[in-house]
C-alpha cells in the first residue's frame, strides 16, 4: 500500500472512530508514541498502568516517562482492579467503521482492554485495512487457526439504556485512545 | 380475567403511561433517520437478500448445522449440549453450577435465557444470577419485564431508575443519568469480579468453525466471557449459520437496523475456551459450555409457512417502525418476544393459545416488512397465525356471520348495505355520521364516519357512462372495492373521468364484490378465497386489458394475496396469476400511461398540498413518486409532512377492535398534517380518506381531503378549478 492509500485509510479511520468517541493520534515512531503516552499519563493523572506484552508496547513504553506511574506487565488479574489505564496493541484497524481488531486469546489482552477506565491501544499504521471483510481475510491469511477470542472494538463502552440518553463508559473503558505508529521498528527518519 | 380482557386492560394501562409513550415515540422518530444514516452507501435490499438466503438455508439444514457446529466447537475444546426444551436447558445449567460449586453468576443479555426464565430458576435454587446489561439489571432489581427486545427498560424514567438504585445501594441517589450509570458500573463490577460462572447468549453461531459471535455496546459480555472460569452460552438454534463468511452481512445489518449504529462498540468472536484466572491465582483454560436450544425451533423449521421466522436476527426494527408498538410498548404482548415477529415466536416458544389474542394487535399496515433485514414477510406470518387461530377456535359470532354468510353472497351483502343506508338516515348530519348505534359504536372513536352513499357506484355506472370520443379506447376494468362502491362513489366517477380524458374505455364488471381483505385479516381464508374466485371470474368474463382500482388495499389483495389464497388449486392459481399481472393502482397506471408522469390537458392548480403515503400504497405496492409527480405536474405545491408514510391508524376493522390505539395514531398523523400549513391533503386510499377526513371533521377542521383521482379529474378542462 502506498503512502497516499495509508493516509486516506487513516483519515477515514480517524473520522469514524472519533464519531464513536475514540481519540485518535498518529505518530512517527515509538519515541513519539512514548511522548504521547507520557502526555496521556500526565493529563489523566495516571498512577497505575497494566500492559499486555509486545515488542511495540515495550518500545513505546520504554520511550515514555514512567517516573510517576507504576507499570504492571505480569499478574495482571491481581493488579487490574486498581489500574487506571490498560495498554495493548491492536492487530488490525478497520477504517470503514473506526474499529480495532485484536486477537484477545491471551487473558492479558482482555484484562487491559476491559477493566481499567482508560484503554490505550497502539497500532502499526501499516495494519490499516478498509473493510470488515478485509480484516477477516487478513486474519485468515496470517493464522493457521482461527484465534479463540477475537475482539472488535469501536470506541469506548456505551449505553443508552436509561431514557435513550447516550452515556459513555458503562462496564468497559470510559476512554479509548488509539495511537497509530508509522514506523514501529523505530527506523531512522529520512 | 380472560386473556382477551387482560390484553385490553394492558393496552389501556400502556396508553395511560406517558413515560412509555414519550420514550418510544421519541426513539421511533429518531430511529428512522439514524438507521438511514447508518445504511448510507450500503444496498439494503441486496444485504437483506443475502441474509435471507444465508438464514433461510441455515434453517433448512438446522439439524445438520447443529451437528457440525457441535463437532467443530468440540474439536476446539468446548462442550456442546443440545437442549430440546427449556427445562432441559435449565437443568443442565443448574447441574453444572452445582457440580462446580457455583453460587455467583453474572449474565449478559440473552433473549434465549429470558425465554427459558433462567434467572428465576437459578435464583430459586439458591444461586445469585445477576443481569449485567444495564437495562436488564434495572428490570431485575425492580421485578419488571423487558418492554423492547433491544432496549429492555425503555419504559422507565430516570427518576424511577434512581429510586430502584437507591434502594439497592441504601442511599438516596439523584436522577442524574451519568451518575446512575456510574453506580451501576461500581455495583456490577463487584459482581463481575466475584462471579464463578458467566452466562451469555450469542447473536450468531458458525457451524464451520464452532464460533459464537456476540454483539454489545456496554462491554458486559466481554467481562462475562473473560472473568469467570466457567462460561455458558445459551444459543437458540436459529442463530446457526453455515460458514464463517456468513457473519459479515449479518454483522453489517444488525447494528444498523437495531440502533442505527454502523457497528456496536464490541463484537466478540469466541472459538473454544480461552484462558481465565482461577481463584487460586493460576491462569488456565476456562470451561466453555454451549447450549444449543431447540424449544420449538425445529417444529417451526418443519412448518412450511413459519419457517421463515427463523430468518430473524432480532434487530427489533419491526418494533421500532410499528405504529402500534410505538404507542403501547412491549408489555402488552405479555411475553419476552414482542411486536409482530414476537407474536409469531411466542406462538412457537410459548404455545399458539398464548399468541391468539396478541396477534389482534397487528394493524396490517405492513410497514415492518419494508424494514426487516431478514426479509421476512411478517404481516403474512401474522395473517397465517390468525387463520390458524380461527381454524382452531372458530370466528366469533357476528364476524363469522358476516364473513361466511354475507360477504360471499354478493346480492345479500349489497342489499344489507342498502338497508343500512336506509337505517342511517336519522343519524346523518352533513356528510358525516356523528353517531352510530350498538356494535358499530367503536368506529366513531375520535372520528366521524361518512354516510353510505345514496347511490352506489355500481348503479351510477350502469346508467350514466359513455365511451370516450377519441383515443385508442383501451379497455380498462375498474375494481371499485367496498368503500368506493358504497361510500365514495365520487372516486369511481373521478377515475372514469380521467380514463375517458386519456381516451380509454372503463368497464365495471358488476359481478365484482368485496376484495376479501376483511376476511383475510379476520383469519377466514375460506371466505377470502371464495371472494377471490368470484372477482377473478367477473373480470375474466369482461375480457379487459388492465384492471385498476383506486384502493391500494384492494390492489394489494388482487395483485399479491389472491395468488397466495388460491395457491393449493393449480387451475385457480394460474387464473389468479394471470389476473394479478393486469392489476395496477389507478395512480401508478395514470403515471405510466401519461406523458413523463404528467397528465396532459389539465388546468393548472396552485394550491399548497401535502401528501399522505398510505401504508399499502408505499409498503405493498411501492408507489410513492408517481402521485407526487402527477400532482406537482398539475401545478400543485407539495409541502411534505413529517413521517408522510406513517400509518393513519385505520386498519379496517382494527379501529373497532382497538379504538383507543387507532385514535392515538390518528392524532399524531393529524398533527403532522397540520404542521405543513397545507390547504389540502392528498392521498390515494379510500380507507385513509375515511380515517383522515373523519378525524379532521370530528375535530372541527375544514381541511379538504382528496384522492389523487379526484384532484386530477377536477383539473380536467371544463370541470372548474381546484
Ligand atoms: S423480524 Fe426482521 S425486523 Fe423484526 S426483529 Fe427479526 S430481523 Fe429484525
Amino acid at each position: 500500500m502506498g503512502k497516499k492509500d495509508i493516509d486516506r485509510l487513516y483519515n477515514v479511520f480517524k473520522e469514524q472512530a472519533e464519531a464513536v468517541s475514540a481519540r485518535v493520534y498518529r505518530v512517527k515512531d515509538p519515541r513519539d508514541a512514548g511522548r504521547r503516552l507520557t502526555q496521556i499519563f500526565q493529563e489523566l493523572n495516571v498512577s497505575n498502568v497494566i500492559t499486555a506484552q509486545s515488542d511495540l508496547l515495550r518500545e513505546c513504553l520504554g520511550a515514555a516517562d514512567t517516573g510517576k506511574v507504576t507499570v504492571y506487565a505480569e499478574n495482571l488479574r491481581e493488579h487490574s482492579e486498581d489500574a487506571h489505564l490498560g495498554l495493548s496493541e491492536a492487530d488490525l484497524a478497520i477504517a470503514e467503521t473506526g474499529t480495532l481488531v485484536q486477537d484477545s486469546t491471551a487473558l492479558e489482552q482482555r484484562l487491559v482492554s476491559t477493566l481499567p477506565p482508560v484503554h490505550v491501544a497502539l497500532v502499526r499504521t501499516g495494519r490499516l485495512v478498509e473493510h470488515f471483510v478485509d480484516a477477516l481475510e487478513q486474519l485468515n491469511h496470517e493464522r493457521a487457526e482461527l484465534p479463540g477470542y477475537i475482539a472488535f472494538i469501536s470506541g469506548p463502552s456505551r449505553t443508552a439504556d436509561i431514557e435513550r440518553v447516550l452515556t459513555i463508559g458503562v462496564h468497559g473503558p470510559e476512554q479509548l485512545h488509539i495511537i497509530f505508529v508509522d514506523r514501529p521498528g523505530g527506523e531512522q527518519v529520512e | 380475567m380472560s386473556e382477551k380482557e387482560g390484553l385490553k386492560n394492558n393496552v389501556r394501562e400502556a396508553l395511560a403511561n406517558e413515560n412509555l409513550r414519550g420514550a418510544l415515540g421519541r426513539f421511533g422518530d429518531a430511529y428512522i433517520g439514524a438507521r438511514e444514516n447508518a445504511y448510507a452507501g450500503k444496498d439494503f435490499q441486496e444485504l437483506r437478500g443475502q441474509i435471507a438466503a444465508i438464514k433461510g438455508a441455515a434453517a433448512q439444514n438446522m439439524e445438520e448445522l447443529a451437528r457440525r457446529f457441535a463437532e467443530s466447537a468440540r474439536s476446539r475444546g468446548a462442550k456442546v449440549y443440545r437442549a430440546r426444551t427449556a427445562q432441559e436447558a435449565r437443568d443442565y445449567i443448574k447441574k453444572l453450577a452445582e457440580e462446580k460449586g457455583v453460587r455467583k453468576i453474572v449474565k449478559s443479555k440473552s433473549m434465549a435465557s429470558e425465554e427459558i426464565h433462567l434467572n428465576e430458576y437459578l435464583n430459586q435454587h439458591g444461586m445469585e444470577s445477576v443481569e449485567t446489561d444495564l437495562g436488564e439489571w434495572i428490570l431485575q432489581l425492580s421485578g419488571q419485564k423487558p418492554s423492547h427486545m433491544v432496549m429492555p427498560a425503555i419504559h422507565m424514567t430516570r427518576g424511577e431508575v434512581a429510586d430502584v438504585f437507591s434502594e439497592e445501594v441504601k442511599r438516596q441517589l439523584s436522577s442524574d443519568i451519568p451518575e446512575l450509570v456510574r453506580v451501576a458500573r461500581e455495583q456490577l463490577r463487584k459482581k463481575f469480579l466475584a462471579a464463578e460462572m458467566g452466562i451469555s447468549g450469542a447473536n450468531i453461531a458458525v457451524a464451520e468453525t464452532g464460533t459464537i459471535v456476540i454483539v454489545t455496546n456496554e462491554g458486559n459480555a466481554r467481562l462475562t466471557t473473560t472473568l469467570p472460569p466457567v462460561h455458558v452460552a445459551v444459543v437458540g438454534m436459529e442463530k446457526l449459520v453455515e460458514k464463517f463468511a456468513d457473519v459479515k452481512p449479518i454483522l453489517e445489518a444488525l447494528p444498523r437496523s437495531a440502533t442505527g449504529q454502523k457497528i456496536t462498540s464490541y463484537v466478540t468472536m469466541i472459538t473454544g475456551p480461552t484462558p481465565a484466572a482461577y481463584p487460586d491465582g493460576s491462569v488456565r483454560d476456562k470451561e466453555l459450555h454451549i447450549i444449543l436450544l431447540d424449544n420449538g425451533r425445529t417444529s417451526m423449521q418443519s412448518d412450511p409457512v413459519f419457517k421463515e421466522a427463523l430468518q430473524c436476527i432480532r434487530c427489533a426494527s419491526c418494533l421500532n417502525v410499528c405504529p402500534v408498538f410505538q404507542l403501547v410498548g412491549g408489555h402488552v404482548y405479555g411475553h419476552i418476544y414482542t411486536g409482530g415477529i414476537g407474536t409469531v415466536l411466542t406462538a412457537f416458544f410459548n404455545g399458539f393459545q398464548k399468541a391468539s389474542d396478541i396477534q389482534n394487535l397487528c394493524l396490517g399496515c405492513e410497514r415492518c416488512k419494508r424494514y426487516c433485514p431478514g426479509n421476512i414477510d411478517i404481516p403474512r406470518l401474522i395473517r397465517e397465525l390468525r387463520r390458524r387461530v380461527v381454524e382452531n377456535n372458530g370466528l366469533p359470532g357476528m364476524p363469522k356471520f358476516v364473513l361466511e354468510k354475507v360477504l360471499p353472497n354478493r346480492k345479500l351483502f349489497h342489499n344489507l348495505i342498502k338497508t343500512a343506508r336506509a337505517a342511517q338516515k336519522p343519524f346523518q348530519k352533513g356528510a358525516m355520521v356523528r353517531h352510530l348505534p350498538m356494535f358499530l359504536a367503536g368506529l366513531t372513536e375520535g372520528r366521524s364516519l361518512p354516510a353510505i352513499a345514496e347511490k352506489p357506484f355500481r348503479d351510477i355506472v350502469l346508467t350514466g357512462h359513455r365511451p370516450p370520443a377519441t383515443g385508442d379506447q383501451t379497455k380498462v376494468g375498474f375494481f371499485a372495492g367496498c368503500l368506493t362502491d358504497f361510500v365514495y362513489p365520487q372516486l369511481g366517477e373521478a377515475v372514469h373521468k380521467v380514463l375517458r380524458h386519456m381516451g380509454m374505455r372503463m368497464t365495471f364488471p358488476v359481478e365484482q364484490t368485496c376484495c376479501g381483505v376483511p376476511a383475510i385479516y379476520m383469519g377466514s381464508r375460506k371466505a377470502a378465497a371464495e371472494l377471490a374466485r368470484r372477482n377473478i371470474a367477473a373480470f375474466e368474463r369482461d375480457g379487459v386489458e388492465h384492471i385498476i382500482t383506486a384502493c391500494p388495499t384492494c390492489a394489494h389483495a388482487l395483485k399479491h394475496q389472491y395468488v397466495e389464497l388460491l395457491d393449493t388449486d393449480p387451475g385457480w392459481r394460474k387464473r389468479a396469476e394471470y389476473f394479478a399481472a393486469k392489476v395496477t393502482h389507478f395512480t401508478a397506471f395514470v403515471a405510466e400511461k401519461s406523458d413523463n408522469g404528467e397528465l396532459p390537458g389539465l388546468q393548472r392548480g396552485n394550491m399548497r398540498i401535502t401528501y399522505h403515503d398510505s401504508c399499502h400504497m408505499k409498503g405493498c405496492l411501492g408507489i410513492t413518486e408517481e402521485p407526487r409527480a402527477l400532482l406537482s405536474a398539475a401545478g400543485l405545491q407539495l409541502a411534505e409532512m413529517e413521517g408522510s408514510d406513517r400509518c393513519c391508524g385505520f386498519g379496517g376493522s382494527y379501529s373497532i377492535k382497538f379504538p383507543e390505539i387507532s385514535r392515538r395514531i390518528l392524532d399524531k398523523k393529524l398533527a403532522a398534517i397540520e404542521a405543513t400549513g397545507a390547504q389540502m391533503l392528498a392521498l390515494d386510499c379510500p380507507g385513509c380518506l375515511l380515517q383522515l377526513s373523519g378525524g379532521l371533521d370530528s375535530r372541527g377542521k375544514a381541511l379538504p381531503v382528496k384522492h389523487t383521482a379526484e384532484i386530477l379529474a377536477q383539473q380536467i378542462a371544463g370541470s372548474g378549478k381546484s
